[in-house]
């Protein structure tokens, strides 16, 4: 049997990207306030004790470690504090607590400097965009721009709002004192008295451009000096498109507003390029493929005749009006479109409808070598890979 | 299926869940280190790090079937910006500008930390992430039981792979306990206590209808007796005392110990039960708050009024009439009771409210709504009245790709995360240099 070593610490071999914290301890000894050092002579003494006693010790070194920093530097992490947050707080090389403000209230984590805790809606904001849009019938495009909330979270917090209500005229229990405890926790954006201070402190930025996977390599393209190579002109060569022809950017470039709002309003007419599979849209100006389009041309007045903000803001309003009144006009026609499409039946006697579709066999479910398995039927040589082991089961989309 | 997500301290991992163990592991972790390690060895760790925090419970097959070197990502765009320049300016001259302070000093965008988004889709994840559960575990756990909706039906697959504009709920009683504190022995042994009564009671119930108009006069006999004790305690002293314990209740200074706290409820509760039992109204326990509050005000003034009128004649016979309208207008609960309330409280002949400052009513009628909303209740699972759990605050926070109502414990999937100029939406415990060793191990070229 090897002789014991008394003095040795027993290191951590196996993670050593985890360093103990008894050795960040002891390194920076000199400039650490006595809590600290005199749970590291507590430390050591037990460790003297427990050499010369026989009894299994009750815990580990690292549930005594661990323990201690609860105790002394965890200590603060307990007990969250109301309207502010409560995070671990990135070291420094030192081993001390570094002392950048709003990295400590902003960091979840000490580690990723990469995510922020962002804020969340207060009640009152919510509340507010519920009866915006609920009983003043504003529209979610309008609501979403007047107080700087991304027109996905705007539809949410609608739904969300209403269900609360309804769960509370029903009488259902809610989890108000949970709620309360989060929203202390977490970072939250007001409900401001002045509402156009919504837009100088918008919750979020309303007009992200997703980047499109066309715009991923690198082009090198060259263009004479002389030529306006614009956006249009970018999203054409990223897409292998022809240039356009100098008339129609010449006409282009004199009314751009009526440029985007013919993509915006007709998106099934943008231009397509390529043969087969490899046909696909042209991509289109980042002015038309940011969610609120309209704000451009807001802005383009606004800069022109600085002096009439009261024109402009009807031109805005005017501009909403025609992007809306489009949309539902397409929509209603899908609508029509799904309708034809489907036959229902209710018989007198059922209270079920039956609603059938008919079958479409056609290049896009078949593929174009009429072997694709996802379209319906059985099909010579076409196997059915339904029963097949390994198949996933777990359904891909809940409708209502 | 086994649970292997422990949170050990002897070979650390960082996991998906709010523990004090995990915290500690959280607070000593640092970056691996690199300058004497293989590149492989590298990316090695980096991906068991990071795959003992992200969707351990997925298979390692099933994940890397779901990783996607593709990763989302946005540019904010200013409208200003878009209207003052067509894109030309940026390209004129040699192809980047005539101007050389065209400012393009944007922050990176940190596109390997989003490795692990494909896996934020989950539905088990989605829930942690919205602070319903406590662990991804935990989560997992909910769904299994069939404690969670997806678009108002049940769901029992943890693997659902949400859509945009998916609406998941989890049952609020079962938020309640993953996010509450835990119940301490005696409190368990209270609702043991009261889960054996409710057992033993249904029989004495079925009783009750037989002897109930014994119970009747008994209760006569009560009401006789609280009609003496009316007569001994001053009301006065009974609002003074209520108003007390009501401020100890709403002080959320922490060195007012919780079991102290819990006895002034308590006191309060029952205190509240008898002024409400010796009024008119036969309401002990009304479930709206209102017409509860209404009732308390008025039993109370009702009773100062009459000992005022004893005292002296009556002063003028306007104020009597307001007052007797305040006290129609109590019989219907509603907004219209308060204000009645605070108009007798301005009128200066009002002596019965000249003690009790609107501040005092706020605070006696805050309480009430805590006690309503957080009771006092041994049958749940979760120590009551609730309070969060130890070392929840460090672990708080909401991603932005959710949309989370906590108070009917239901959340909007809206879309899926994206990496910005700056920042990613990903939460994830590791330093930008694991990110990129995981990304870079999933790209199969080893």
């Amino acid at each position: 049997m090897p002789p014991r070593l008394q003095g040795q610490l027993a290191t951590n071999p196996l993670l050593p990207y985890i360093s103990s914290s008894s050795t960040t301890t002891s390194s920076s000894l000199s400039n650490l306030p006595t809590q600290y050092s005199s749970q590291l002579i507590s430390c050591s003494s037990r460790r003297t004790n427990r050499s010369f006693s026989s009894a299994p010790s009750s815990q580990t070194k690292h549930r005594n470690e661990m323990f201690a920093w609860l105790n002394t530097g965890g200590s603060r992490l307990k007990d969250h504090k109301p309207g502010r947050t409560n995070y671990l707080w990135p070291k420094t090389e030192a081993g001390l607590e570094s002392m950048n403000r709003d990295l400590k209230s902003s960091h979840p984590f000490p580690l990723n400097k990469d995510y922020i805790s962002q804020p969340i809606l207060s009640e009152e904001l919510r509340n507010e965009i519920h009866t915006r849009v609920v009983f003043k019938k504003q529209s979610i495009r309008s609501v979403s721009v007047d107080l700087g909330v991304d027109m996905r979270r705007v539809g949410a917090v609608v739904r969300l709002v209403t269900m609360e209500k309804r769960m509370k005229q029903q009488g259902k229990s809610l989890a108000l004192p949970y709620a309360r405890a989060v929203h202390e926790m977490v970072p939250t954006t007001p409900l401001y008295y002045d509402v156009s201070e919504h837009r100088q402190h918008p919750h979020e930025s309303i007009n992200d451009l997703p980047v499109h996977r066309l715009t991923d390599p690198q082009i090198f393209y060259p263009v004479s000096e002389s030529r306006q190579f614009n956006r249009v002109d970018a999203g054409r060569v990223f897409s292998a498109a022809p240039a356009l022809e100098r008339r129609e950017a010449a006409e282009n470039a004199t009314n751009p507003a009526e440029v985007i709002s013919r993509i915006t309003q007709n998106p099934s007419r943008i231009e397509r390029v390529g043969k087969g599979e490899n046909e696909q849209e042209v991509l289109q100006p980042a002015d038309a493929r940011i969610p609120h389009p309209h704000l451009i041309q807001y802005e383009r007045l606004a800069q022109s005749r600085s002096t009439e903000p009261k024109k402009n803001r009807e031109a805005y309003k005017q501009a909403i009006m025609q992007e809306e009144t489009a949309e539902k006009e397409r929509k209603r026609l899908a609508k029509e479109r799904q309708e034809q499409q489907l036959t229902k039946v209710q018989p007198d006697s059922s209270r079920f409808e039956f609603r059938f579709k008919d079958v479409v066999v056609s290049k896009e479910t078949t593929g174009p070598d009429g072997r694709g398995h996802k379209a319906p039927g059985r099909r010579y040589g076409v196997p059915s890979y339904e029963r097949k082991k390994g198949q996933v089961k777990i359904p891909t989309q809940v409708q209502v | 299926m086994r649970n292997r997500a422990t949170t050990p301290l002897s070979k650390p991992k960082v996991r998906q869940s709010w523990s004090k163990y995990n915290l500690f592991n959280l607070q000593r972790m640092r970056n691996p280190p690199t300058a004497t390690r293989t590149f492989f060895q590298q990316k090695w760790t980096a991906k068991s790090m990071a795959r003992a925090y992200h969707g351990e419970q997925v298979r390692e097959s099933q994940w890397a079937r779901m990783f996607s070197r593709r990763i989302r990502s946005v540019v904010p765009m200013q409208a200003a910006n878009l209207a003052a320049d067509d894109g030309s300016n940026m390209s004129a001259g040699r192809g980047s500008g005539l101007d050389s302070d065209i400012n393009l000093s944007a922050p990176l965008t940190p596109f390997t930390q989003m490795t692990f988004a494909p896996l934020e889709r989950r539905l088990d994840v989605a829930i942690f992430r919205s602070m319903f559960a406590s662990s991804a575990r935990q989560a997992r756990q909910f769904v299994v039981h069939g404690a969670v909706t997806v678009n108002g039906k049940k769901m029992r697959y943890p693997g659902y792979l949400l859509n945009p504009g998916d609406l998941f709920q989890v049952e609020p009683d079962r938020v309640m306990y993953a996010t509450g504190a835990p119940k301490d022995k005696k409190e368990r042994r209270e609702g043991r206590v009261a889960r054996k009564q409710a057992a033993e009671q249904p029989e004495p119930e079925a009783a009750k209808e037989e002897g109930a108009a014994e119970e009747g006069a008994e209760k006569e006999a009560e009401s006789e007796e609280q009609s003496k004790e009316e007569e001994k305690i001053n009301p006065r002293e009974t609002l003074k005392k209520l108003l007390e314990q009501a401020k100890t209740i709403m002080d959320d200074s922490k060195d007012v110990l919780a079991a102290k706290r819990k006895q002034e409820l308590r006191g309060f509760q029952k205190a509240v039960k008898r002024v409400l039992s010796r009024g008119d109204s036969s309401t002990v326990l009304k479930d709206n708050l209102e017409s509860q509050f209404s009732d308390l005000i008025t039993a109370l003034k009702a009773k100062r009024q009459e000992k005022k009128g004893s005292k002296k004649v009556k002063r003028s016979r306007s104020s009597e009439e307001d007052s007797a309208a305040a006290t129609t207008s109590d019989a219907q609960p509603g907004e219209a009771l308060t204000e009645a309330f605070r108009q007798a409280a301005e009128n200066p002949d009002d002596v019965d409210t000249s003690e009790l400052s609107n501040e005092e009513f706020d605070v006696l009628k805050r309480a009430l709504v805590q006690m309503r909303d957080n009771p006092i209740d041994n049958t749940k699972p979760y120590a009551t009245p609730w309070r969060p759990r130890d070392y929840m605050g460090a672990f708080a926070h909401i991603p932005r790709y959710l949309e989370v109502n906590h108070s009917i414990c239901a959340a909007v999937y809206l879309r899926h995360p994206v990496a910005r100029p700056g920042y990613s939406e990903v939460p994830t415990p590791f330093s930008q240099a694991v990110g990129t060793a995981a990304f870079a191990w999933y790209l199969r070229r080893r």
